[in-house]
C-alpha cells in the first residue's frame, strides 16, 4: 500500500501563520504599550511574515466567513468560539475580504494592528472596525464589506419594491407629445449663469475652513439658551437643564472652561430673570450643583493637570460659581493632581468654599493620604473658623509627623483654652520638631493659661537636659508675652547661681539672656552687662547679642 | 514604500499637474519666450525630476473628471481646484486625454508641447492640430481623450441604486425607531453615509442624479438622504476630506429628524396649512435638535447634528425660524444643509406643496435668495457643481429632440449628457445618451440646449428614465 503524504503549499502555510500572527498581535497590542520589548518584537515578527509572503506573491487575500478565514479556498482559520475569534471579529461588521497588498510597510501594518486590537466591547468606540479602516484610507490593505449588513432582512427588497413602484406611473405619450410640441412654442426659459470661482473665493472659503474647525460646543450653549427663551412649558426647562449638563461635561472633559463658564454666566442671568417663575428657575440652579459634581470636578482636575494655561482670572470665576457640594470632590481629586500649580488652586477653590461648610471640609481629616490631611489642616487654618477646632484635635496624634506638625500649629492659631490639655499631651512627643511646634503654637495662643504652660516647661526638671536648639525655641516663644512677670523669671534664670551641670545650665542662663533682648525692655540691660562677662562664652555671646538688640534694635 | 515617501509622492503629483496648468495659464498672458512662462517651466521640470528619478516616465491622463498619474487618481487639494478645473477644461476642449512625460524632458520639449496646445484651441479639430505639432518631440506622446465605457457606466449605476436606497432605508428605519423609543444604531448610521462618500469621491455625477428621482410617497426619507448626497458633493466640491464629509453627510441625513414629532394629520395634509399647523411645522429644528440631544450623549457629531438641525431654517439672514436673540454666525454645516434643503424641497412634490418646481426654475429662485436667505459663496460653488441645467431638466434641443439632462457635466456646466426621450421624427423613445459637448468635423456643437421645460408640468416620472 502506498501511502500519499498531503503536503500543504508553502504560502497556504504561510497564510495561517500570518493569520496566527494577526490574532497573537490583536491581544499583544492591546495588552502592551508601544515602548514596550514585547509589543515591538510581536510587531516586527508580523511585518516579517507578511515580508517573507511577499517575496513570492504579490497580495494576501483573506475571504471572511463568519467562524473561519479561507485564503485560496483552503481554510486557514477556524474557531466556532465567540471570543478569540478573528473571523467573527471581522465578519461581524460586515467584513468580508481583506487584502495585503506587497509594499505593506511597518508603519500602515502597525496602525491596522492597533485598529484590530481595540477593545471594541469595553471601551466607548462610536465606530465599527469597517469605519476606523475607512478612515485610515490604508494604501496597501484593502477590504470588501457586504452592505447589505447595514440594512435589516426586509429592508433588502426596499429597492426593488421602490423602483418597481416608482416606475409603475409611466409618463402619458400624449403628456410627452404636448411637452414636446411646446418645447417648439414656449418661450425660453432664462437659465442661470454660472459665474466661474475666483481666487477671492477660495480664500473666503479658505477663512470659512479655518472658522470652522473651532469647539462647536459653544454654539450649543447658545443654542441651549434660545430654547429657554423659546421654551413654552415648565417641562422644557426640565429637558434644557439636562442638555445644560451634558454641556458642561462636554465642554469640561474637552479643557474648555471659558465654554463651561459661558454656560454658567447664562444661566444665571436667567436665575435673575424676573420674567420667570420659580418653578422654572429651579432647573437651571441645579446647575450650580452638577458643576461642584464628582464628574465636573474630575474633568477640572485634569485640566488643571495637564498645564494648559488657564488664566486666574477665569479659574476664580468658575470656583466663584461653585457650591459647598464641590468641597468633597475637590478633596478626592486634591490627592490625586501631580503638579504643585494644580495642588494650589484646587487648596485656594476649597478655602473660598470651605467657608460655607466647615464640616465637609473637615471631612477630609479622615483622608488615608497624610498629604491630603496636612493640605486640610492648612486650608482649615487659612479659613480661620474657630468650629473647627473640635476637627482638629485628633489630627495631632496622626501617624505622619508633618500632619501633626501641621495639626499643632492651626490648633495654636485658631484654638483658646480648650486646647490647652491636648496641645499639653504633645510636649510629650519624642520628636524635637512637634514639641517645638507645641511650644509655637502655645506662642500664638498668648493667653495666661498659655503663658503658664511654657514656664512650667521651662522650669521643670527635665528641660535642663533638653538640645540647646529646643531651649532657644521655648525661650523665644515666651517672648510673646512682654510682661513683668516673664521679665522678671528670666532676670531670676540670669541672676541664680548653680554648681551641678553647670555647662546645661548655662545653657539656660545664655537662652534667657536672649529672651531679654526679645522682650524689649531696657531695665534688663544692667544684668545682661553683667552677664556678658561671664566665664561661659555662650552665655556672653547671647547676652551681647541681647544688648545689642537693645541698644540699637539688631 | 514607506507611508510617508508615498504621500510626498502624491503631493509631487498634484505639484505637477498644478505647474502645467501654472505654465498654460501664465502662456495665456504673455509670450512663450517671457521670463514668466520660462520659469514656470523650470519649475515643472525640476518637479517632474522628481517622479523622473524612481520611473521612467510620467503618464497623466484624463478619465472622467479625474486626473490620474501613473494610473494613480490625482485627488486635488483646495488651494489647487482652480488650477485643476481649468487644467480639465482645456484638456477636454482640445480633447487630449494623455501625455506622456519621458525621462530626459527638456524645456525645448515643453515649449513645443506649450506651442501645440496654444494652436490646438484655435482649430475646429484640436487633437489633430496638437498632436501634428507634438511629432517635433520624442519626448512627449500623446493620446486622444477616450469615452467612459457605457457597460461600466451601467454596472456602476446598479450599485449606486443600491447604495441609495440602503440609505432610504436606513433613514426610514431611523425614524421609526426614534418614533418607537428603539436605539438608533450611529455606526451603522456611519457605515451608509461612508458609503455614500466613497462613491460621491467616485461616481458625483451618478448619486447625485439619483436626488433627481423624487418619491412622493416616501418624502422624508428620500429628502433626508437626498440633502445627505448634495451636502457631500458640495462638501466635496470645498475640498472637505473624507472625514469631514462623513460628519456632514451624517448631519445633513439627521437635519429633518424632527419632523417625526409632527403629527402625521399635519405632515400628510393635502390642503394648506392652518396658522396654527405652520407653527407646529415651524418648531420641528427645536424638535430636531432636542431629538438628537436625546438620543446620545454629546460628541463632536451629536453637536453638530444638534446645531444644523436647528439652524438649517434660519437662513443666511436670520430670516427663517426659530426665531434667535443672542446669536453668532450660522454654522457652515448648516448653510451648507439649508441650501441644498431648500433645492431639494423645492424640486420635490411634497404633500403639502404638490408641484414641485423644475430644477433650473429652482436654482434661479435660489439666485435672488443668494445673498439674503443663502450664503452666496457656498451658493456659488453649488450652482457650479449642479450645472445650469441641473439632472431631471426637461431640455429642448436644437436638434429638434426632448430630453432630459442625465447627468452634468463638471466642466462645461451648459453641457451636461441628455436622455434623448422624443426623436427629432417627434417620436417617443428611451434614448440614447447624448453629450452636449461633442463637436461636429467643423467644431460646431452637435447639440446645444435651446429651451428648458417644467417636467412636473407634463407629469413626467423621472424614475422611468433616470433609475
Amino acid at each position: 500500500m502506498v501511502i500519499l503524504s498531503m503536503e500543504i503549499p508553502e504560502d497556504i502555510k504561510e497564510a495561517k501563520d500570518i493569520v496566527q500572527a494577526l490574532l497573537k498581535a490583536k491581544k499583544t497590542l492591546r495588552m502592551y504599550p508601544q515602548n514596550n520589548p514585547v509589543y515591538q518584537k510581536t510587531l516586527e515578527d508580523t511585518n516579517d511574515r507578511f515580508k517573507e509572503f511577499f517575496t513570492y506573491k504579490n497580495t494576501l487575500t483573506l475571504k471572511i466567513k463568519q467562524n473561519s478565514i479561507l485564503y485560496e479556498d483552503e481554510q486557514v482559520f477556524y474557531s466556532p468560539e465567540k471570543e478569540d475569534n478573528l473571523a467573527l471579529f471581522f465578519f461581524k461588521d460586515g467584513l468580508r475580504e481583506l487584502t495585503f497588498s506587497k509594499g505593506l510597510s511597518q508603519e500602515e501594518l502597525e496602525e491596522f494592528l492597533r485598529l484590530i486590537a481595540l477593545d471594541f466591547d469595553r471601551e466607548a468606540i462610536d465606530d465599527d472596525v469597517v469605519t476606523l479602516m475607512w478612515e485610515k484610507d490604508f494604501q496597501s490593505i484593502q477590504y470588501i464589506v457586504d452592505e447589505a449588513y447595514l440594512v435589516d432582512a426586509d429592508a433588502e427588497s426596499y429597492e426593488q419594491v421602490a423602483e418597481e413602484k416608482l416606475k409603475e406611473q409611466v409618463t402619458d405619450v400624449s403628456d410627452l407629445m404636448r411637452a414636446y410640441s411646446d418645447g417648439f412654442t414656449e418661450e425660453d426659459v432664462k437659465s442661470v449663469s454660472i459665474v466661474p470661482l475666483s481666487d477671492n473665493d477660495l480664500q473666503s472659503l479658505v477663512k470659512e475652513l479655518e472658522k470652522d474647525s473651532a469647539d462647536k460646543i459653544e454654539k450649543l450653549i447658545a443654542i441651549l439658551f434660545e430654547l429657554v427663551r423659546l421654551a413654552e412649558q415648565k417641562h422644557d426647562f426640565e429637558d434644557i437643564s439636562v442638555y445644560c449638563k451634558d454641556a458642561i461635561a462636554y465642554a469640561m472633559k474637552h479643557g474648555n472652561l471659558i465654554a463651561a463658564l459661558d454656560l454658567m454666566k447664562r444661566s444665571h442671568e436667567v436665575i435673575d430673570n424676573q420674567a420667570l417663575d420659580e418653578d422654572e428657575k429651579k432647573h437651571i440652579r441645579r446647575l450650580t450643583l452638577f458643576l461642584g459634581s464628582e464628574e465636573v470636578v474630575g474633568s477640572l482636575a485634569e485640566m488643571l493637570d495637564s498645564g494648559v494655561d488657564i488664566e486666574e482670572k477665569v479659574l476664580d470665576e468658575f470656583f466663584g460659581y461653585l457650591e459647598k457640594n464641590a468641597i468633597e470632590p475637590l478633596i478626592k481629586y486634591l490627592g490625586e493632581l501631580k503638579t504643585i500649580r494644580a495642588r494650589r488652586n484646587v487648596i485656594q477653590a476649597l478655602i473660598v468654599l470651605g467657608k460655607k461648610d466647615i464640616q465637609a471640609v473637615a471631612r477630609g481629616l479622615d483622608d488615608q493620604r497624610w498629604y491630603v490631611v496636612r493640605n486640610i489642616i492648612y486650608v482649615l487654618r487659612k479659613i480661620g473658623d474657630r468650629r473647627a477646632v473640635e476637627h482638629l484635635m485628633r489630627t495631632i496624634r496622626h501617624g505622619d509627623i508633618r500632619v501633626r506638625k501641621e495639626g499643632i500649629r492651626t490648633l495654636g492659631e485658631l484654638g483658646a483654652r480648650e486646647v490647652i490639655p491636648t496641645l499639653r499631651e504633645c510636649f510629650n512627643d519624642p520628636d524635637i520638631q512637634i514639641r517645638v511646634a507645641t511650644a509655637k503654637a502655645f506662642g500664638h495662643i498668648e493667653s495666661e493659661a498659655s503663658k503658664r504652660v511654657i514656664l512650667d516647661q521651662i522650669t521643670a526638671k527635665e528641660f535642663r537636659d533638653k538640645e540647646l536648639d529646643e531651649k532657644k525655641e521655648f525661650f523665644e516663644v515666651l517672648s510673646h508675652w512682654k510682661d513683668q512677670e516673664v521679665y522678671d523669671f528670666l532676670v531670676k534664670i540670669l541672676k541664680s547661681r548653680f554648681f551641678f551641670n553647670r555647662a546645661k545650665l548655662f545653657e539656660n542662663q545664655a537662652c534667657a539672656a536672649l529672651c531679654l533682648g526679645f522682650l524689649g525692655n531696657k531695665d534688663a540691660l544692667p544684668v545682661l552687662y553683667a552677664v556678658r562677662d561671664s566665664n561661659n562664652k555662650l552665655v556672653s555671646d547671647f547676652a551681647g547679642i541681647a544688648i545689642k538688640k537693645l541698644e540699637y534694635g539688631t | 514604500m514607506e507611508l510617508k515617501e508615498e504621500k510626498e509622492i502624491h503631493r509631487t503629483a498634484q505639484d505637477i499637474i498644478n505647474q502645467l496648468s501654472v505654465i498654460l495659464r501664465t502662456a495665456h498672458i504673455h509670450d512663450p519666450g517671457n521670463i514668466a512662462v520660462v520659469t514656470a517651466i523650470e519649475r515643472f521640470l525640476l518637479l517632474v525630476g522628481l517622479i523622473t528619478q524612481t520611473e521612467s516616465q510620467i503618464k497623466l491622463e484624463l478619465v472622467g473628471e479625474f486626473f490620474y498619474l501613473n494610473d494613480t487618481r490625482v485627488r486635488y487639494p483646495l488651494e489647487y481646484l482652480l488650477n485643476f478645473d481649468f487644467l480639465i477644461r482645456e484638456f477636454k476642449k482640445r480633447e487630449i486625454g494623455k501625455v506622456i512625460f519621458m525621462d530626459g524632458l527638456e524645456s525645448s520639449d515643453v515649449q513645443v508641447f506649450l506651442r501645440g496646445f496654444i494652436a490646438a484651441g484655435f482649430s475646429d479639430s484640436p487633437y489633430d492640430t496638437f498632436s501634428g505639432i507634438m511629432v517635433e518631440t520624442d519626448n512627449i506622446e500623446t493620446g486622444n481623450l477616450k469615452k467612459i465605457a457605457e457597460g461600466t457606466d451601467a454596472d456602476a449605476r446598479k450599485v449606486i441604486k443600491r447604495v441609495y436606497y440602503h440609505a432610504v432605508s436606513f433613514s426610514q428605519g431611523v425614524m421609526t425607531k426614534i418614533k418607537s423609543g428603539e436605539k438608533v444604531n450611529v455606526k451603522k448610521a456611519k457605515r451608509i453615509v461612508e458609503s455614500m462618500v466613497d462613491h460621491i469621491l467616485e461616481e458625483e455625477k451618478l448619486l447625485v442624479g439619483m436626488t433627481a428621482i423624487k418619491d412622493y410617497d416616501e418624502y422624508t426619507y428620500h429628502h433626508s438622504v437626498n440633502v445627505s448626497i448634495l451636502s457631500i458633493a458640495l462638501g466635496q466640491r470645498l475640498g472637505f476630506n473624507k472625514r469631514l464629509l462623513t460628519e456632514l453627510g451624517l448631519v445633513a441625513l439627521f437635519h429633518d429628524i424632527g419632523k417625526i414629532e409632527v403629527p402625521n394629520e399635519v405632515l400628510n395634509k393635502s390642503t394648506n396649512f392652518t396658522e396654527d399647523e405652520w407653527k407646529l411645522i415651524k418648531k420641528h429644528p427645536v424638535w430636531g435638535l432636542k431629538a438628537i440631544l436625546r438620543l446620545r450623549g454629546l460628541d463632536a457629531t451629536s453637536i453638530r447634528s444638534a446645531i444644523v438641525a436647528f439652524e438649517h431654517h434660519l437662513y443666511y439672514n436670520f430670516s427663517g425660524y426659530p426665531k434667535v436673540m443672542r446669536y453668532g454666525e450660522l454654522d457652515l454645516f448648516s448653510r451648507i444643509v439649508s441650501l441644498v434643503d431648500q433645492y431639494d424641497a423645492m424640486t420635490s412634490a411634497r404633500v403639502y406643496s404638490r408641484i414641485p418646481l423644475s430644477p433650473d426654475k429652482a436654482l434661479s429662485i435660489m439666485m435672488e435668495r443668494s445673498g439674503s436667505q443663502l450664503d452666496p459663496l457656498l451658493f456659488k460653488f453649488f450652482i457650479n457643481m449642479v450645472g445650469v441645467f441641473p439632472i431631471g431638466t426637461l431640455v429642448m434641443l436644437d436638434s429638434k429632440e426632448l430630453g432630459l439632462v442625465y447627468e452634468s457635466d463638471i466642466v462645461f456646466a451648459d453641457r451636461p449628457r441628455v436622455m434623448i426621450i422624443i426623436d427629432s421624427t417627434g417620436k417617443k423613445v428611451s434614448g440614447p445618451v447624448v453629450n452636449l459637448a461633442e463637436k461636429d468635423a467643423t467644431g460646431r456643437y452637435l447639440r446645444s440646449i435651446v429651451k428648458t421645460l417644467d417636467p412636473n408640468r407634463y407629469k413626467v416620472n423621472m424614475a422611468e428614465y433616470l433609475l
